[in-house]
């Protein structure tokens, strides 16, 4: 009540943007760093700030003490670069290539990229949809124990 | 006047301080923020307040930052190793502190004098002065120490047993429990773990912060998975039964080389050490020459222990194995067959050799010969750390630069930790304060392999699934390590004569009659009878353990059986969502067009209403178009 209305809103919601984000040693050379961001960040504008709380959620998915539900929720919207809840063709290129790298001797080619892509479907794809979606991804994330452990950043 | 100067003020508050956050550390995290919450301060100080609790915090959890740049560098593979090794480092601290406390400190009440003198030497042989220390199981006192006539009296005997006992019951128990915690979590499931690709969605390691670090894994990914689509890509040979054989020849002769190696090296590692004996028994002079050939043993031991590690990745390149893991596997399978014939040939030369030999204190030997292996173990790390990285390291960027920095070799160095590990604890009967000597070296064993690392190495280029691998070490570290040293403390407590002149059970004539005597004495106390009661049904009763084992052999059958049922279970649910998805989208197909139609035709509402009484009656059904309900 001492406070007026203005300044109690911006106290709240100070916001950093996304360069000085990406400036933390955890995320400077994360190649998720942009989706990172992007998921975490609740900014209306689409800048991908993120404030206080967007910070203290990310850090607590990325916590030890998150359960796998979580993480893998997460990782799916991480992953998901279209942001249309399913993993498609395109996602999973983009995924691939964020995991290669983006040095010309290390990114695949279309016929390497289409084929990991076929297998990765054929592994991964139950319903037989063309594309993943969140039980499919947990599905195949439960069965790898290293996940929890690799999906951590620890401040 | 003294209390009211400022100088005492401003010490009082900071012990003020020190005492509120000593007292809010002893509490539970919930108690704790309860209490900061109660505390009539302003948000400044109780920030402050936590700020300095989690540095504390931070502080105790020992090499925390050290192992965070490690992780963030290397990766969570080569993290692994050193988290065991701490984890290893606790054990030895809290063997030490208890076996300080309740052996040594006694035994300093009633110490004998020690007559011999010291030169350097003992410290690596072990011998000459330190025979007559606390250091060894033949210094200490088979008398019940009483400080003051008719005041408490402390039973050595009673205490020793106990003491090494119950730790060796609480190392079982952590081990049983990080065990199943560990493979409940990392659950190892080798059939669904087929695809190499949808391994790669799970695959980053998150914890990476270094920007060369992220680099190279991404160039050993692609790497990967280019070899990966090439292999598919290659047409399935199919070998001729000419080649079959020859490849089954090869894994033959390769099985029975190594087999052979380590058949020789126990033999090799039995002579030498019956030879040793016999001269030792022979002549006693203690001077430079006789000392020296003391050391030749563990050298040995440990020699082959480095080696013929080498000898054993070669054979697994010359079989040239289909699957690369495969040849990880077997590599490590060798290694841990030649680690286990090594102790086990050393323990029972020690057990059936020296044991019934008729040396003075037989006991005190062993411990002399398990502090030399220590120590020389020790030592050939060292070196091994300094040749095989560091000096490697040099010739792979200055001489031969295709050769290349070296990788951390994981596996090798936590089954020398294991095997270490496993010395100290048969050690622990013969020789009390040996955890502590262990404690110190693997202190020294972090920092320089971790110097090493930074310094000389890179992070590993294939794929180490850390956490399946640290199941399985910890599960090497109770089978054949907690379960056989378990084994060895039993044969010498129950089956063997203790020596009669020096001990804590001299005169005896079995260590466990200790405690039978013990059980007799307490028959005349009338109170105690509880405790004669459990001994003499329960330890004692054949038929209580044949009653208990069947009971956990049909308990253990049901939870098979159980697996058995989910498995299936599993199975069938996965059939039927690919039923069940199938069907809906052959449905969608055909009468998508129809189904779309009666859908945003009609929807059907179901009325209910809720008499006085609360109970519900369908009131109407009507039908209405679904634009009534926005989904």
């Amino acid at each position: 009540e001492l406070l007026p209305e203005e300044e109690k809103e911006n106290a709240r919601s100070v916001r950093i943007p996304k360069s000085r984000i990406l400036t933390l040693p955890e995320l400077r050379a994360n190649p998720f760093q942009h989706r990172i961001c992007r998921v975490f960040s609740t900014s209306e504008d689409g800048d991908d700030s993120m404030s206080f709380e967007d910070f203290l959620d990310m850090l607590s998915v990325f916590s030890d003490s998150a359960t796998s539900e979580i993480k893998s929720h997460y990782a799916f919207r991480i992953f998901d670069f279209d942001d249309d809840g399913t993993l498609d063709k395109k996602d999973l290129e983009n995924l691939v290539n964020c995991l290669t790298g983006q040095s010309e001797e290390s990114r695949l080619n279309s016929a390497e990229m289409e084929q990991l892509i076929q297998n990765i479907l054929e592994e991964s794809d139950i319903d037989k949809d063309g594309t993943i979606n969140l039980s499919e991804f947990q599905h195949v994330i439960s069965r790898s124990p290293d996940f929890a452990s690799s999906f951590k950043i620890v401040l | 006047m003294y209390y009211y100067h400022p100088k005492f003020w401003i010490f009082n508050a900071f012990c003020a301080e020190a005492k509120l956050i000593g007292n809010l550390v002893s509490m539970s995290t919930r108690e704790r923020i309860k209490a900061i919450q109660k505390m009539p301060e302003t948000m400044k100080k109780k920030r402050e307040i936590r700020n300095s609790l989690s540095e504390y915090f931070h502080q105790l959890q020992l090499w925390h930052k050290t192992l965070k740049i490690i992780g963030g560098k290397f990766g969570t593979g080569v993290l692994s190793y050193f988290v065991f090794l701490k984890w290893l480092l606790t054990f030895n601290i809290f063997s030490f502190l208890i076996n300080f406390s309740f052996i040594a400190i006694p035994q300093f009440v009633a110490a004998e004098p020690n007559n011999l003198s010291f030169t350097g030497l003992e410290l690596i042989t072990g011998a000459g002065y330190f025979q007559e220390t606390i250091l060894y199981y033949g210094f200490y006192t088979n008398a019940t120490i009483s400080k003051t006539e008719n005041g408490a009296s402390y039973n050595m005997q009673l205490a020793y047993i106990f003491t090494v006992g119950i730790y060796f019951v609480i190392c079982l128990f952590s081990l049983v429990f990080s065990m199943t915690k560990s493979f409940r979590r990392n659950f190892i499931n080798p059939q669904a773990y087929s695809g190499n690709a949808s391994k790669l969605l799970c695959t980053w390691d998150f914890n990476i912060t270094n920007e060369k670090a992220v680099k190279l894994k991404q160039k050993n990914l692609s790497t990967q998975i280019k070899e990966a689509l090439f292999e598919v890509n290659q047409e399935v040979l199919n070998f001729s039964l000419k080649e079959r054989v020859v490849h089954i020849v090869i894994h033959l002769a390769s099985w029975v080389a190594s087999l052979g190696t380590a058949v020789v090296a126990c033999a090799g590692v039995y002579f030498l050490s019956i030879n040793n004996l016999e001269l030792f028994m022979k002549e006693r002079k203690n001077d430079l020459e006789s000392q020296a050939a003391m050391l030749v043993l563990p050298i040995v031991a440990s020699l082959l222990n480095a080696f013929i590690p080498f000898f054993y990745s070669w054979l697994g390149l010359l079989e040239k194995f289909q699957n690369p893991r495969h040849q990880i596997y077997v590599t490590i399978t060798r290694n841990i067959i030649l680690k286990i014939s090594i102790v086990g040939i050393l323990c029972y030369y020690w057990l059936n050799i020296v044991a019934a030999s008729e040396s003075q204190c037989w006991e005190t030997l062993v411990g002399q010969d398990i502090y030399r292996l220590v120590l020389v173990d020790f030592i050939f790390c060292l070196l091994g750390c300094f040749f095989g990285e560091f000096v490697r390291r040099i010739i792979g960027t200055t001489v031969y630069v295709s050769l290349g920095v070296p990788e951390f070799d994981i596996a090798r160095n936590v089954l020398d930790l294991i095997y270490a590990q496993t010395l100290t604890w048969i050690g622990i009967f013969f020789s009390p304060l040996l955890p502590g000597i262990q404690m110190i070296s693997f202190s020294v064993v972090f920092y320089v392999k971790k110097v090493s690392l930074m310094m000389n190495c890179q992070p590993p280029r294939k794929v180490w699934r850390a956490a399946q691998m640290t199941t399985f070490f910890i599960f090497l570290l109770f089978f054949p390590s907690l379960v056989g040293v378990l084994s060895v403390i039993a044969v010498t407590v129950w089956r063997l004569k203790p020596s009669k002149e020096c001990g804590p059970f001299r005169g005896l004539s079995s260590m466990y009659a200790a405690i039978s005597e013990w059980i007799e004495t307490l028959k005349n106390y009338p109170g105690s009878e509880w405790v004669v009661w459990i001994y003499q049904n329960l330890f004692q009763s054949e038929l209580f353990f044949f009653i208990l084992s069947t009971l956990l052999l049909i308990i253990t059958y049901l939870y098979w059986q159980i697996i058995e049922g989910r498995k299936t279970m599993v199975k069938l649910l996965r059939k039927q969502i690919i039923n069940v998805s199938l069907t809906f989208s052959f449905l969608l197909l055909k009468f998508g067009f129809f189904v779309d139609c009666l859908i945003s035709c009609c929807a059907v509402v179901i009325c209910f209403s809720y008499d006085s009484v609360g109970e519900r009656h369908l009131t109407e059904i009507k039908m209405t178009s679904l634009r009534d309900f926005p989904i």
